[in-house]
């Protein structure tokens, strides 16, 4: 099954760094996440950048990009850097 | 000489190192509309002070300390100075802009800027107060580190210092405030260079304000903004910069292995994440700061400054070393002796990597990290292999070889972002006037890929026109005397609420590949930009117009970056330093990313529109027509 990583806040939230999680969709996946930590992390999904094997699902199919077992699916929330 | 508008104290010193005299240098309120201040303005001053072919460790140099209006003025994020001088890494025009307490205690001692020139005869300190300028003798500092140096200086003023790194002359030597460093492009050598230790300001002085009912409410909504915002309110203050290097490693934009991949198996060992998690005691700000970005960390069972990002990139994933604890020691180390991190990282790598290919007999190894914190205080110190290190990259290659691998632009070693991961990123390393640069290159980073709204990142659509808009803007920002930070909130919080992995998000990503057109027309025109935007939608040119009296409308906002960018091109194009300086090293134009291929950055085909966008010839020139609709006087 795909492979979460959460990053930020979002790996405070879930206490993990990564999570196993069926899901067919990024969509699916993210509902899932929602119920499975019972509506804490939604306030940062809503507005977390999300990726497929590095890839932005903003230049994939976005919520409804397709998920495979291998992959690695990485969730950030906005961030400033430099 | 004093100003009409308010922000400005209207002094500025050009004081004679050689023969002791003071006097004052004399500003237009013409040049301040024009440049605003800061970088812009101390441009516009080392063109017409620096002699063509000036040594840029000889006294014909000038070194230039000064602020923006917005310092001091209890703007937030302002607590900021910017340093100018002809770069002795580059040989082409440097600014330099930092945080630290200096900016603000220049501005209380009744000055917008300082101008070094000549040498001293020994070593000096330079104390100003109240605008009074003493040169003392600093014999006693000399060849104390920057702390040391510090703690002798008298309290409660504001400083700067170099430590032995400045000295000797390192060529990207840093000038340190606080904690805070004037990083890149070697000012700490050419203030070295001058026999000057460190400069101290005090004063009593209070900036002016225009119109203060409107600017006080400008400030508070300001600060309201910032703090709400998730980038800067919640993400910034909890992981500070270092929140990077996941997102970049994700992304293929984290340099390792000297560039060679934009991946390090181990990044999340040196991450802001497991930073949090281990060794960081608190997070601080300079003063005025409400984002409050850095990190307090222990070495040695000592409180001290933690790393950025870049730092953690360069001296972590770049030399395959997932050792947070040896970074945290490195950085302390390099802010001691006064050396920039990002070159140093640079450098390092590159001598992992000649020394990995046999072209180069060293100690050093990529993974290994016995021998490096000796290295930093061989390179401070000039000794042995460390002075060849001190001399950078470029010179580097031409000593040893590797020019293929040697990743800096114009001289000046990149920046922590792979850009073959983000094209239009490197295509800003390629044309950025002080070298290879990501906050001169315009950042396009956090357009391409880690920011909240993000477009495909390896295609070349629209890179040269928002390259061009991203580099204006981050310079008319620098110019006012903010905090680069303070951009993060130029995606409105509002705009997340269309979730980033959304369908109307989607679209807004996509649409950006067709903002070219939209954005040349605004760059070719920008006095038709008539208004001076709502403080909810950009904070700058409202809050400097109601503090200044100028109207400083959306469009004179922009002109000031674009004056900013071409007479920088000009002080380069005067030393010999042209559009054919603006590339990058084969690694990055050539050789693939990953089995992607488009993951190398094409330059040739960005770089025509990216001066056609600036006003420049194909050889990378500005054209009379752009100086003279511009106002840019050559």
């Amino acid at each position: 099954m795909p492979t979460v990583k959460f990053f930020a806040t979002l790996r405070q939230v879930a206490g993990a760094r990564e999570v196993q999680m069926e899901a067919g969709t990024v969509k699916e996946l993210l509902d899932r996440l929602s119920a499975e930590y019972e509506g804490r992390m939604d306030r940062y999904l809503k507005i977390s950048t999300v990726l497929v094997n590095g890839k932005n699902v903003v230049h994939m199919k976005g919520k409804r990009t397709k998920l495979k077992k291998d992959d690695e699916v990485s969730i950030f929330p906005p961030l400033g850097g430099g | 000489m004093s100003s009409k508008y308010g922000g400005y104290t209207g002094k500025f010193l050009d004081i004679d190192l050689s023969t002791g005299e003071v006097r004052d240098y004399d500003i237009s309120d013409q040049l301040r509309e024009d440049y605003l201040g800061s970088k812009g303005l101390a441009t516009r001053i080392l063109y017409d002070t620096v002699p063509k072919g000036a040594d840029p460790l000889g006294p014909d140099n000038v070194l230039i300390v000064n602020t923006g209006p917005l310092v001091g003025s209890g703007a937030p994020c302002t607590s900021r100075f910017n340093v100018s001088t002809k770069s002795p890494l580059t040989g082409g025009v440097l600014s330099s802009n930092c945080g630290g307490n200096f900016g603000l205690n220049l501005k209380k001692a009744g000055l917008d800027g300082i101008l070094l020139r000549g040498k001293a005869e020994r070593p000096t300190w330079i104390s100003i107060e109240d605008g009074e300028v003493e040169l003392k003798d600093a014999s006693e500092l000399w060849g104390l580190d920057t702390e040391q140096t510090q703690e002798k200086l008298p309290k409660g003023t504001g400083k700067i210092v170099i430590g032995p790194g400045g000295e000797n002359a390192v060529r990207y030597a840093c000038i340190i405030s606080q904690e805070r460093a004037a990083g890149r492009g070697g000012a700490g050598a050419v203030m070295g260079s001058k026999n000057v230790k460190a400069v101290t300001a005090k004063g009593k002085a209070k900036v002016p304000v225009a119109k203060p009912e409107k600017f006080k409410a400008d400030v508070k909504k300001w600060i309201h903004i910032l703090q709400t915002h998730p980038a800067t309110g919640e993400m910034m203050p909890s992981f500070g910069t270092a929140v990077f290097v996941n997102p970049c490693n994700e992304t293929n934009t984290l340099p390792t292995h000297n560039f060679k991949r934009g991946k390090f198996a181990d990044a999340d060992a040196v991450s802001g994440e497991t930073l949090a998690d281990t060794l960081l005691t608190r997070n601080f700000g300079c003063t005025s700061c409400v984002i409050k970005c850095g990190r307090r960390v222990m070495v040695e069972g000592k409180d001290v400054k933690g790393p950025e990002y870049e730092t953690l990139g360069l001296l972590g994933p770049n030399l395959e070393n997932a050792d947070l604890a040896k970074i945290c020691e490195w950085n302390y180390k390099a802010d001691l002796m006064g050396v920039d991190t990002i070159s140093l990282g640079n450098t390092l790598g590159f001598a992992m990597e000649l020394t990995e290919k046999g072209m180069l007999d060293s100690p050093l190894a990529f993974g290994k990290t016995e021998g490096v914190s000796q290295m930093i205080e061989d390179i401070a110190y000039r000794r042995g292999l460390g002075d060849d290190l001190a001399e950078g990259v470029k010179r580097m290659s031409e000593k040893y070889g590797g020019k293929d691998f040697a990743m800096h632009a114009k001289g000046m070693e990149f920046a922590s972002y792979e850009p073959r991961g983000a094209v239009g990123h490197g295509l800003g390393y390629a044309v950025s006037n002080r070298g290879g640069c990501h906050i001169g290159g315009g950042y396009m980073i956090y357009l391409e890929a880690i920011g909240p709204l993000v477009m495909d990142p390896l295609t070349t659509r629209a890179k040269p026109q928002l390259t061009a808009l991203m580099q204006i803007l981050l310079d008319a920002l620098s110019d006012a005397g903010s905090c680069q930070f303070t951009a993060f909130t130029a995606v409105p919080k509002q705009a997340l609420a269309l979730q980033p992995s959304g369908f109307l998000y989607r679209i807004l990503a996509k649409s950006l590949e067709f903002f070219g057109p939209a954005v040349s027309l605004m760059l070719r025109y920008p006095q038709a930009l008539a208004i001076v935007p709502p403080m909810e939608l950009l904070q700058h040119p409202k809050a400097i117009s109601d503090l200044t009296g100028m109207k400083l409308t959306f469009g004179k906002y922009i002109m000031a970056g674009q004056r900013t960018y071409l007479i920088e091109r000009m002080f380069n194009l005067r030393e010999g330093i042209t559009g054919a300086q603006d590339t990058l090293p084969r690694r990055s134009l050539e050789e693939l990313q990953t089995s992607d291929p488009r993951s190398r950055v094409p330059l040739s085909k960005m770089l025509p529109g990216y001066y056609r966008v600036r006003g420049l010839d194909r050889c990378g020139e500005p054209t009379r027509e752009t100086l003279d609709r511009l106002g840019v006087r050559a």
